[in-house]
């Protein structure tokens, strides 16, 4: 499949939307991503990684993907809703939280405004007395324009560790 | 060595650090407790057919469970016999044989060494290979759809080991006539805590679930389990039991019939499953087991570090690495007739609750990880822990094995994982660990 790469323009709107919602989730602003960052209609899901080997041809009986995230916006807002009751005690003191977003790409889809946009974050934590925590994903995300401006239709992310090397995933990516 | 006796007392409920953070008593526990038990492998259904393996741990050893031609199973050490190397690297998948990375000596899925490179120009045919094939596990059996295996040749039968337990682990393993599966892969977590501290949790502790998890609780219950409260302002402790005091395993149980679904946002869908197939259950299980407990919320433990809840579905093994870490690895578990939509719901629920990111899971960890670092310093390490809650309330229910305390919120059951800890790591083989199923037996086995 060819993709043909969105208009300059459009590429820097959706870079910056893609740079805001960093930072808001590096400030744990989660009430603002699910108004101003997430459609309605959001999907949002992160799998499981396996290592298998590349000539496995068992894949039809391998079980299905298992995720570790799979949301809808209903499901996102009682995640956040967690957060918000002040009882997630790993939480307190708040962690250090950066994401960072790079390899953008932006291409035209067969539905008119709506995009798709691939992106590699790297997110680290800095938590408790001297843990440092990283996490990379690739993201493959649809975002749609709107009278409202962008909003975020969907996004699958791949995981690269098989094994999570945190206590906890307390955040989104 | 520290004195054994100095680490655990059954009577107090008292346990030193030490047994948190201590290299050597952790390396007592590879030879002692992992090496002589019998350990979970796999689910019958993840072998299918001939060739199917999974890569996994007893203790720290790694081993490759492996379908065989004739339907049984197999499982292997992980590694070559030439010089060690790992044979295996994938997680799962099907293959005929193991070929090692090396030298390229190559197995069978049969374990046989078949092929060994420059075998008439380098070992000019000396080699017997017979001699060198993969090294099998001392026995290897399963309990209605659940693999373990043992490296202790004296081990008694799996089914001597789980003992009365099986009355119990029945109310999930056999209650539908088709089994159970898991479905999904595994969910792997490594986590900086020592591996009692999460089985102890899962075995007895719920006292933490209203206060650990007051977030998760808040966003998800839609229904109570036993009465349980966020903030552990109140509970109902007459509406479940704990179950301990067979040979280590443990049973948490709530006793309504449908709590395990408490914290399904979509839980009438498990509801009618429940009901359509009641009927079945107690035919199958009789009414104490088919009523009572069949839907409700379980914790069950079977000693040392496997671990199921029905209802909430998970099911999940812990693989200690060093006495400070352990990986562990969560699946979802469902009865095979359950409809496809269910299946679903439940691998959904279950990630959403217990998987890496799962909103309860994601509570325990940093209590489990400080618990293990507050036991490492000098002073720390020789203070005193206890699970002193509820002493005395045991006591035999008619028709139910195994010592029974009232409540969900009652540590009986850690109780007697660490008197099993201390009895496995005392003894010098399987004839001097004692054997009991019901309070008269735990009392006339009790170390005096």
């Amino acid at each position: 499949m060819t993709l043909k790469a969105a208009k300059d323009e459009v590429y820097l709107d959706l870079q910056r939307h893609l740079f805001k919602e960093a930072r808001m989730l590096s400030a744990e602003r989660y009430d603002e991503w699910l108004s101003e960052i997430l459609s309605d209609d959001i999907y949002y899901r992160m799998d499981m990684p396996q290592r298998r080997f590349r000539e496995d041809k068992s894949a039809v009986r391998a079980p299905a993907k298992t995720p570790i995230f799979n949301d809808d916006f209903a499901s996102l807002k009682v995640r956040v809703g967690r957060y918000k009751t002040g009882f997630v005690w790993a939480e307190n003191p708040m962690n250090a939280s950066r994401h960072m977003v790079s390899n953008v790409e932006v291409f035209e889809t067969d539905e008119q405004d709506q995009f798709k946009v691939y992106s590699v974050v790297e997110f680290h934590r800095s938590r408790l007395n001297s843990e440092r925590k990283r996490f990379t994903v690739g993201r493959e995300d649809r975002w749609v324009k709107s009278e409202n401006g962008y909003q975020l239709l969907e996004r699958l992310m791949t995981l690269d560790d098989s094994v999570v090397l945190d206590s906890n995933m307390n955040f989104f990516l | 060595m520290e004195n054994l006796d100095d680490l655990i007392d059954f009577k107090t409920g008292r346990q030193k650090r030490l047994i948190y953070s201590d290299a050597e008593i952790y390396d007592q526990e590879m030879e002692k407790i992992f090496g002589r038990s019998w350990l979970f492998l796999a689910h019958e259904c993840q072998l299918e057919k001939p060739g199917d393996f999974i890569r996994t741990y007893m203790g720290e050893d790694e081993v490759l469970v492996v379908r065989q031609k004739d339907n049984g199973l197999k499982a292997f050490l992980n590694t070559c016999t030439h010089r060690g190397n790992r044979l295996c690297k994938a997680d799962h998948g099907n293959s005929k044989s193991f070929v090692c990375n090396y030298h390229g000596w190559s197995f069978s899925y049969n374990g046989e060494l078949t092929g060994v490179p420059l075998e008439e120009a380098a070992y000019q045919n000396n080699l017997d290979k017979s001699k060198f094939g993969m090294i099998e596990v001392a026995q290897i059996a399963s309990y209605k759809g659940l693999i373990f295996a043992t490296f202790d040749e004296k081990a008694p039968s799996l089914e001597e080991y789980l003992g009365d337990m099986k009355w119990y682990l029945d109310v999930w393993l056999d209650a539908m006539p088709e089994g159970t599966e898991l479905i999904g892969t595994a969910m792997k977590v490594e986590l900086p805590v020592n591996w009692k501290l999460a089985v102890e949790n899962v075995s007895g502790d719920g006292y933490h679930l209203g206060w650990a998890h007051a977030g998760a609780m808040t966003v998800t219950a839609e229904s109570d389990i036993a009465g349980l409260s966020v903030g552990n302002s109140d509970v109902d402790n007459e509406s479940a039991i704990s179950v301990a005091g067979m040979n280590g395993h443990t049973v948490l149980a709530a006793l309504d019939g449908k709590s395990g679904y408490a914290f399904y946002n979509e839980y009438q869908m498990a509801w009618d499953y429940l009901d359509q197939n009641r009927a079945t259950a107690v035919e199958r299980l009789g009414e104490i087991r088919g009523e009572k407990m069949w839907g409700s919320q379980i914790n069950f433990t079977v000693f040392p570090n496997l671990q199921f809840l029905p209802g909430l579905n998970w099911f999940r093994i812990y693989h200690p690495k060093g006495p400070g870490k352990f990986e562990m690895w969560t699946w979802a578990m469902v009865d095979k007739r359950m409809s496809d939509d269910l299946k679903e719901m439940i691998l959904n629920n279950v990630s959403r609750t217990f998987g890496p990111a799962g909103m309860f899971d994601n509570d325990d960890g940093d209590n489990l990880q400080a618990a293990t670092e507050q036991s490492r310093g000098w002073r720390t390490s020789q203070m005193d822990i206890y699970t002193n809650m509820a002493m005395g309330n045991e006591h035999s229910r008619e028709g139910m094995p195994g010592v029974i305390s009232e409540g969900l919120v009652c540590e009986q059951n850690q109780r007697y994982v660490y008197r099993r800890w201390l009895e496995m790591m005392k003894a010098d083989s399987w004839s001097d660990i004692p054997f009991y199923n019901n309070l008269e037996e735990a009392r006339a086995t009790e170390d005096k």
